[in-house]
C-alpha cells in the first residue's frame, strides 16, 4: 500500500481518514496481475478531487464513515481498521456489505468512490484494454483533473 | 437585491417535456408574448464533452448516482439545458396501444398519439441503424436471441450524422444526438423563447415564480440574466422540472392536501445491467452503443432486454462485485458483452415523492416482490443469451455464485441457481434512468394531479408537461412518450391563449 506524500494537498481525505480509505481501496480493489491495487495516493487524489464537488451533506455522511469504520475495526482484528490485516479488513468489508442497511450503504459509497478514484485512470484504462475517450485530447476547463487522470500530477513510487 | 420580472408564459425544465412545450409556444414567442424556460444546469457546448466520465459527472443531478430514500436504487438524471436529452441514447419507442389503452385517461388514445409520434419521429430524424451501426456486442445479442429462438428487433434511433463514437451518455460530442437542445430548444429561441441556464426555480406560487440565478461555471455558455434573486410574475406556469423534481416543487407549493394523488404512482423502470464475459476482445466501447433488443419477455416476466455500453467506472457499479473478483473480471473489460434489463415496475400509490423537513426531494420507494423476480428471470435470460454467444463467463447479482462458469450453472436449473431470494437491497446493483409519475394526468382531483392535458386541477394558471404525468410505467424506454404528452400540452396552451388575461 502507498501512502507517499500528495502533490495536490488532500482536502478532505487527510490524516486517520486517508489512512481509512487507502486500507479499504486496497481490499476493495486489490493488486491483480500488473496492475497496482487502489490503495495508493492516485486513488486518493481523485476521490478527493470529486468529495469537493459532492453534496456537502452526503460528503459529511462519508467522512463520518470512514471514522465509524476506523473504530468498529477492534472487533473484526484488535485493531483499527486502517491497522488491520488484509483478511480482518476483508471481513469488516463483507460484513458492511450484507450487514445494516446503513452500513451497506456505507460500503456501497465506499466501494463508488474506491473504483472512481481507479478506474477513471488512463494508465488502468491501458491495462483493462480500455481505449478511451475517442477525442482525448479535447481540452476540459479544469486541468487539476485531468492531469490527476492521467497521474501526471502524482505518481506513486 | 431581487429582481422582479413580468412574463407572459414560465417554463421551468428545459429536457425532453420543457424543450417540447418551448417549440410549440414559439408561434405565440413570435407574436411577442413573453416566454422564458428556466433551467437549473448549465448551457453545455458540444466542445465541452470529453467523453471522460469523471469529468462529465457535472452532466448528472448528484453526479449521475442519485440515491432513493432506502439507497437500493440510484437514478441517473440530466442537469442542463436539454435535460436528460443531453446524455440519453436516443432509443425511440412509441408508447405501446396497449399500455396507452390500460393508462385509462380520457382522451389519450392510440390514435391522438400517433400522429404526434410521427412528426417527432421525423423532426427528431428518427432512423432504424443499418448494419453498419451494429458493433460486436449487438451482433452478437442478435445473433444468440435468434439461436434461442427469441424475436429480436432493431432500436429505433434519433440519429443525424453519427460517427459512432459509442459516447452518448455523457454528452454527443459532434451534436449527431437529436435531442432537445439539438431540435426544440434553438427552433423555440429563434422564435423569441428566452433561454435560462444555471436558474434554479425554488418556489411556485398563484401566478408566481421564485428563482435563483448562479454563475455559469467554466467551459459553459453564459445565459442571459444575471446572478442574483428573481421573482416572476407569470400568466402560466409549465412544470417541466421532470419526475421527481415537478411533484417536488408542486408538493413545497402546498398542493397536497387539494390533490391527495400528488407525488403518488412514482415508478422507476428499475434496471440491471448484465455482464457476460466472451472468450476475446468485443471492445463494446466502439460503435453505437444500443441497436437490438427482445420484447420476448415484455408480457410474460415484464422486462425488455436491451443491449447496452458502460464505462469502467459505471460498469464497476452495475457488477457489483469488489476485491479479486472485481478487479480480475475488469481486466476482462475488452470482453464484456452487455445488456441491461429493464423492468415495468406497477404503479403504486405508497410509492411517493416527499419533501424532506429541509424542502429536498426524497424519491420514497419501495421495489415490488414481483419486480425482483422480474429482475432475477431477466438474469436467468441474459445468463442463457450469453452462453449461447459464447461467454465463458457471467456476473449476475442473484447467482449462487455472482461470477460464474457455463458448468457451475449447468447441473442445476438456472432458475434455482439465479434466485430473487438473493436479492438484498443495495447490496443488489439497481438503477434507473427513466423515473415516471408523481403528477399523473386523469379525470378528477381524488385520483389524478392534472386533467388529461397536463393542467392542474382548479389551477388556470398552472401545467406540468413531463415524465410525471404518467399514470403508471410506460412500459417502453420513455422519452417519445414525454415530448408527446408535453406537445398535448403545448396544444391546449396555444389554444387557449386569448383567455391568458
Ligand atoms: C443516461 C440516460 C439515458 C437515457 N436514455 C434514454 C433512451 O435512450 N430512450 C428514452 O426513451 N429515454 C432515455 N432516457 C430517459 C429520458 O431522457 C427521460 O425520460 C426524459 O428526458 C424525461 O423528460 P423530462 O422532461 O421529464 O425530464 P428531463 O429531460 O430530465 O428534464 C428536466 C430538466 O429540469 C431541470 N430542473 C429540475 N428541477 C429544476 C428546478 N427547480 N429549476 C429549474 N430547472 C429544473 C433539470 O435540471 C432537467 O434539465 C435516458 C435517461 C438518462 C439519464
Amino acid at each position: 500500500m502507498d501512502i507517499s506524500a500528495p502533490n495536490r494537498e488532500l482536502r478532505y481525505l487527510t490524516g486517520r481518514k486517508l489512512a481509512v480509505f487507502l486500507a479499504a481501496a486496497d481490499r476493495i480493489i486489490p493488486a491483480f496481475d500488473s496492475l497496482p491495487s487502489g490503495g495508493t495516493m492516485t486513488t486518493a487524489q481523485v476521490v478527493d478531487w470529486a468529495l469537493e464537488r459532492m453534496e456537502p451533506g452526503l460528503r459529511k455522511r462519508f467522512l463520518a464513515l470512514l471514522t465509524v469504520m476506523e473504530i468498529m475495526g477492534v472487533a473484526f482484528g484488535a485493531r483499527p481498521f486502517s491497522k488491520n490485516s488484509a483478511k480482518a479488513r476483508d471481513r469488516q468489508l463483507a460484513w458492511m456489505e450484507s450487514g445494516p442497511s446503513l452500513m451497506r450503504m456505507g460500503f456501497f459509497g465506499l466501494k463508488n468512490y474506491a473504483c472512481l478514484g481507479y478506474y477513471t485512470r488512463e494508465a488502468v484504462w491501458k491495462a483493462i484494454g480500455y481505449a478511451g475517450p475517442a477525442r482525448p485530447d479535447r481540452q476540459y476547463p479544469d486541468t487539476v483533473i485531468r492531469a490527476l487522470c492521467r497521474a501526471e500530477a502524482e505518481v506513486a513510487p | 437585491m431581487t429582481r422582479t420580472m413580468e412574463l407572459d408564459a414560465v417554463i421551468i425544465g428545459s429536457g425532453a417535456g420543457g424543450g417540447t412545450v418551448a417549440e410549440r409556444l414559439a408561434p405565440l414567442a413570435e407574436a411577442g408574448a413573453r416566454i422564458a424556460v428556466l433551467e437549473e444546469g448549465h448551457h453545455f457546448p458540444l466542445a465541452y464533452f470529453t467523453q471522460r466520465e469523471v469529468e462529465m459527472m457535472g452532466l448528472f443531478r448528484y453526479g449521475g448516482g442519485w440515491p432513493i430514500k432506502d439507497g437500493s436504487i440510484t437514478l441517473a438524471a440530466g442537469r442542463g439545458l436539454g435535460g436528460s436529452t443531453l446524455v440519453y441514447t436516443g432509443v425511440t419507442f412509441r408508447l405501446p396501444d396497449a399500455v396507452c389503452e390500460k393508462w385509462g385517461v380520457p382522451g389519450l388514445t392510440p390514435k391522438d398519439l400517433a400522429p404526434r409520434f410521427e412528426r417527432l419521429e421525423k423532426d427528431l430524424s428518427v432512423i432504424v441503424p443499418g448494419d453498419d451501426m451494429v458493433n460486436d456486442n449487438n451482433r452478437l445479442f442478435a445473433e444468440a436471441c435468434e439461436t434461442l429462438g427469441w424475436e429480436v428487433k432493431k432500436i429505433p434511433l434519433n440519429l443525424s450524422g453519427c460517427e459512432q463514437e459509442g459516447f452518448c451518455n455523457l454528452g454527443c460530442a459532434t451534436g449527431a444526438k437529436q435531442g432537445a437542445m439539438a431540435v426544440q430548444l434553438p427552433r423555440a429561441q429563434k422564435a423569441g423563447v428566452v433561454l435560462v441556464p444555471n436558474c434554479r426555480v425554488e418556489k411556485i406560487g398563484r401566478g408566481k415564480v421564485s428563482a435563483k440565478v448562479s454563475e455559469p461555471p467554466p467551459g459553459t455558455v453564459p445565459g442571459p440574466w444575471e446572478p442574483g434573486e428573481v421573482e416572476i410574475s407569470a400568466k402560466r406556469i409549465v412544470c417541466a422540472a421532470g419526475s421527481p423534481a415537478t411533484p417536488g416543487l408542486l408538493l413545497a407549493a402546498g398542493l397536497e392536501k387539494e390533490l391527495p394523488a400528488l407525488g403518488r404512482y412514482f415508478t422507476l423502470h428499475p434496471a440491471m445491467t448484465l455482464y457476460g464475459v466472451m472468450p476475446h476482445p468485443i471492445k463494446n466501447y466502439q460503435g453505437f452503443p444500443k441497436t437490438y433488443y427482445t420484447p420476448r419477455f415484455s408480457q410474460t416476466h415484464h422486462f425488455y432486454l436491451e443491449t447496452a455500453f458502460y464505462y469502467p467506472f459505471v460498469s464497476t457499479k452495475h457488477l457489483g462485485l469488489w476485491g479479486e473478483d472485481l478487479a480480475r473480471i475488469m481486466t476482462r473489460y475488452a470482453n464484456f458483452m452487455t445488456v441491461i434489463a429493464l423492468n415495468h415496475d406497477p404503479a403504486s400509490e405508497k410509492n411517493r415523492i416527499r419533501l424532506s423537513r429541509k424542502g429536498e426531494v426524497i424519491m420514497d420507494y419501495t421495489i415490488a416482490k414481483e419486480s425482483v423476480e422480474s429482475l432475477a428471470h431477466a438474469q436467468v435470460a441474459a445468463t442463457r443469451l450469453f452462453i449461447a454467444a459464447g461467454c465463458r463467463e457471467m456476473v449476475m447479482p442473484m447467482a449462487k455464485k455472482p461470477v460464474f462458469t457455463p458448468a457451475d450453472a449447468g447441473d442445476k436449473s438456472l432458475e434455482e441457481f439465479i434466485s430473487p431470494k438473493r436479492f438484498l437491497p443495495i447490496k443488489t446493483p439497481l438503477s434507473s434512468a427513466h423515473p415516471q409519475g408523481g403528477c399523473r394526468m386523469g379525470a378528477g382531483p381524488e385520483d389524478s394531479v392534472t386533467d388529461p392535458w397536463g393542467k392542474v386541477h382548479g389551477r388556470e394558471d398552472l401545467y406540468v408537461a413531463d415524465a410525471s404525468l404518467f399514470p403508471q410505467s410506460s412500459a417502453v424506454n420513455p422519452y417519445l412518450t414525454v415530448m408527446a404528452l408535453a406537445d398535448r400540452v403545448g396544444q391546449k396552451l396555444v389554444e387557449s391563449a386569448d383567455s391568458w388575461g
